[in-house]
């Protein structure tokens, strides 16, 4: 290698030309062999996923334990994965992998790794296939000691994205409401419900947030002094600003793909609408009005439809338009209460919430009213929206007493309370990224 | 022999950014969510403050209420009521906001706040809806029958400030209602 690196240097001038050429050709081929490499081990698409049995080796080192213990409960959680007990492993962490003590255990891939340094950790990750006893990965992971979570879930979202080829969700934040003596305030906490802290803002009632595209705002709206306002929070400055104030009730809606503008519903004016506002430069223009209740506007992921609640037939329901206000049309027909609207990020599915039974529950329909299915069956259920990559759904329920933050996969599958018993959340938005 | 040597270099590279890629990508993120989490002011919620304000907090609360009780008890008008859902104003409402108007006439400069509140049943922001609606159905009776548009107030609660907490059909129809609220008390029943 030392060599090459002298007699190219004396090359010169006309072999410099020739080098770049021989590395956009070994470039290219470089890339096919790689996507042919990209191979998908676990189909998420594909309607009954085959889960990969993996083994996760405790990490050699410092917090190894825990950092294993967290990629577990990651991949677990997303269904796709079987994470095989480790008491059956036959190789130790120590020794070198070897397909041959996997494939006895039945283990399709194998993660091991080892944890260097005490403030400041290194943790190295090595990804396996067993069947073609090969590494598919070895990288490094950098941060301060009390980032392991952060750290484990890095190497959580770089298996996910190896074995089923989309972005893993394992760092994402959620943004929810919860009550501190009687006061409802903003808080934020990763997906797993760790990490939980309080945004500082004012004001005795804030609704559920609303994240912006980038993942850097926040918006919402809260009671102060008697007015209803929608904010923006802003966490690069972590300051706030009042974007829209009026006489009446006033509750923003979701972001535009456009980042700058937003849905709202407001009853200024005395009459009660949902309005599109810019932020920029606070153009303001009313989409629909009427003598009815129109609350709860969800612009598509596209941003041509808006999908939003009225009790214009009598019971609160839950219509689709587009952006400007025509093509009304009913969505639910089932029951008598439907509220609370949201999008997956696809836009082919709707998440709400509907009133069976006197108990209020999740359910998803088609943008086009097909394929309605209930997703829960226990307690009452708000609050739903869905995560970034569209596969899980976070929402509030009260199944258990105390009203807390829940995440199941999109199908209902494996619900479980994130948020601890002691705290009472509500309205929790998934981050973007 | 200078285009193997080529050739190994040229891999040279692309493993060679490869590998710092990888080593450096991962921690990045990692200090952004870290300088982010850092930056939040008056961040706290750790379960054991939380828990511990919670005990003397409610001793305060007892004080607060009693406090609210004595001053409608100068002019105490009753909350009136709504059925589940509904926003429109039920026979058994009317005299009590006949009552209301009357007392308008007495106290000529006086003004009112309106709440309008939800049982606990139902999402938020559609109870929030809901509970304006009741504000205004009671302002447009008044209006109707002849207090001025601009003594009246609105606002709605939703089902923030319930009266009652159980889960009773009883309790229910407590916080579905229209409460008033007088605005500067004192000089209306001064004059």
């Amino acid at each position: 290698m030392k060599s090459a690196e002298v007699r190219s240097q004396e090359s010169g001038v006309r072999n410099k030309k020739q080098l770049f050429f021989i590395f956009c050709i070994l470039y290219s081929v470089f890339c096919i062999l790689h996507s042919a490499d990209a191979k998908v081990y676990v189909d998420i698409t594909s309607p009954e996923v085959k889960k990969l049995p993996i083994a996760i080796q405790e990490f050699n080192g410092k917090e190894g334990k825990n950092i294993a213990d967290i990629i577990k409960e990651d991949l677990e959680f997303t269904g796709f994965f079987l994470c095989l007990d480790r008491a059956m492993y036959i190789e130790s962490s120590l020794q070198a992998f070897n397909s041959k003590n996997w494939t006895v255990v039945g283990a399709e891939a194998v993660v091991k790794g080892n944890v260097n340094g005490e403030q400041n950790l290194i943790v190295t990750a090595s990804f396996y296939d067993v069947f073609e006893n090969r590494e598919l990965f070895k990288k490094e992971y950098k941060g301060e000691k009390g980032s392991v979570r952060q750290l484990a879930h890095s190497i959580s979202n770089d298996i996910y994205k190896h074995i089923t080829g989309e972005n893993g969700i394992f760092r994402t934040r959620i943004a929810f409401v919860a009550e501190d003596e009687d006061k409802k305030g903003l808080y934020i906490m990763g997906w797993d419900g760790t990490g939980i802290k309080r945004l500082g803002i004012k004001g005795d009632f804030v609704l559920t947030p609303h994240w912006s595209k980038d993942g850097t705002k926040l918006l919402y709206s809260s009671e102060r002094g008697g007015k209803w306002g929608i904010y923006l929070l802003d966490f690069t400055k972590m300051t706030e600003r009042n974007i829209f104030e009026a006489k009446g009730l006033n509750m923003t809606g979701n972001f535009f793909p456009d980042g700058d503008e937003i849905m709202l519903s407001s009853s200024k004016d005395e009459t009660y609408g949902l309005y599109s506002l810019r932020i920029s430069d606070s153009r303001l223009i009313r989409i629909i009005s009427t003598r009815w209740i129109e609350v709860s506007p969800s612009v598509s992921p596209d941003g041509k439809l808006v999908v939003f609640v009225s009790d214009r037939g009598g019971t609160p329901q839950i219509y689709i338009m587009n952006k400007n206000g025509y093509d009304v049309r009913r969505l639910t027909f089932e029951g008598s209460y439907n509220t609370s609207p949201a999008w997956s990020p696809t836009g082919e599915n709707i998440v709400f919430v509907g009133r069976s039974s006197g108990k209020h529950h999740i359910f998803t329909i088609n943008p086009d009213g097909a394929g309605l299915k209930q997703l829960t069956d226990r307690g009452n259920n708000e609050d739903p929206s869905f995560s970034p990559d569209g596969r899980f759904i976070i929402f509030s329920s009260d199944r258990e007493g105390v009203n807390g933050i829940y995440i199941m996969r999109a199908n209902g599958e494996s619900q479980k309370r994130i948020t601890p018993a002691w705290l009472r959340a509500f309205g929790p938005r998934w981050s973007p990224n | 022999m200078k285009r193997f040597f080529g050739l190994v270099l040229a891999f040279g590279f692309i493993f060679a950014g490869c590998a710092e890629k990888q080593v450096v990508k991962p921690e990045q993120p990692a200090t952004q969510e870290t300088t982010q989490k850092a930056a939040a002011p008056e961040a706290k919620a750790e379960p054991a403050p939380v828990a511990a304000k919670e005990e003397p907090k409610r001793v305060e609360t007892v004080p607060v209420t009693e406090v609210v009780e004595t001053k409608p008890g100068v002019v105490a008008i009753e909350n009136i009521h709504f059925d589940f859902d509904k926003y429109n104003i039920r026979d058994d409402a009317k005299p009590v906001l006949r009552g209301v108007s009357d007392w308008f006439v007495k106290n000529k400069s006086a003004k009112m706040l309106l709440e309008g509140h939800c049982d606990e049943r139902g999402t938020n922001e559609y109870n929030l809806a809901l509970g304006e609606r009741r504000a205004k159905s009671t302002r447009d009776y008044l209006v109707s029958s002849g207090v001025g548009k601009d003594r009246l107030e609105m606002i709605s609660f939703g089902e923030e400030r319930p009266l009652c907490k159980e889960q009773t059909e009883e309790c229910w129809q407590k916080n579905r209602r229209a409460q008033f609220v007088i605005k500067n008390a004192a000089e209306g029943s001064r004059k």
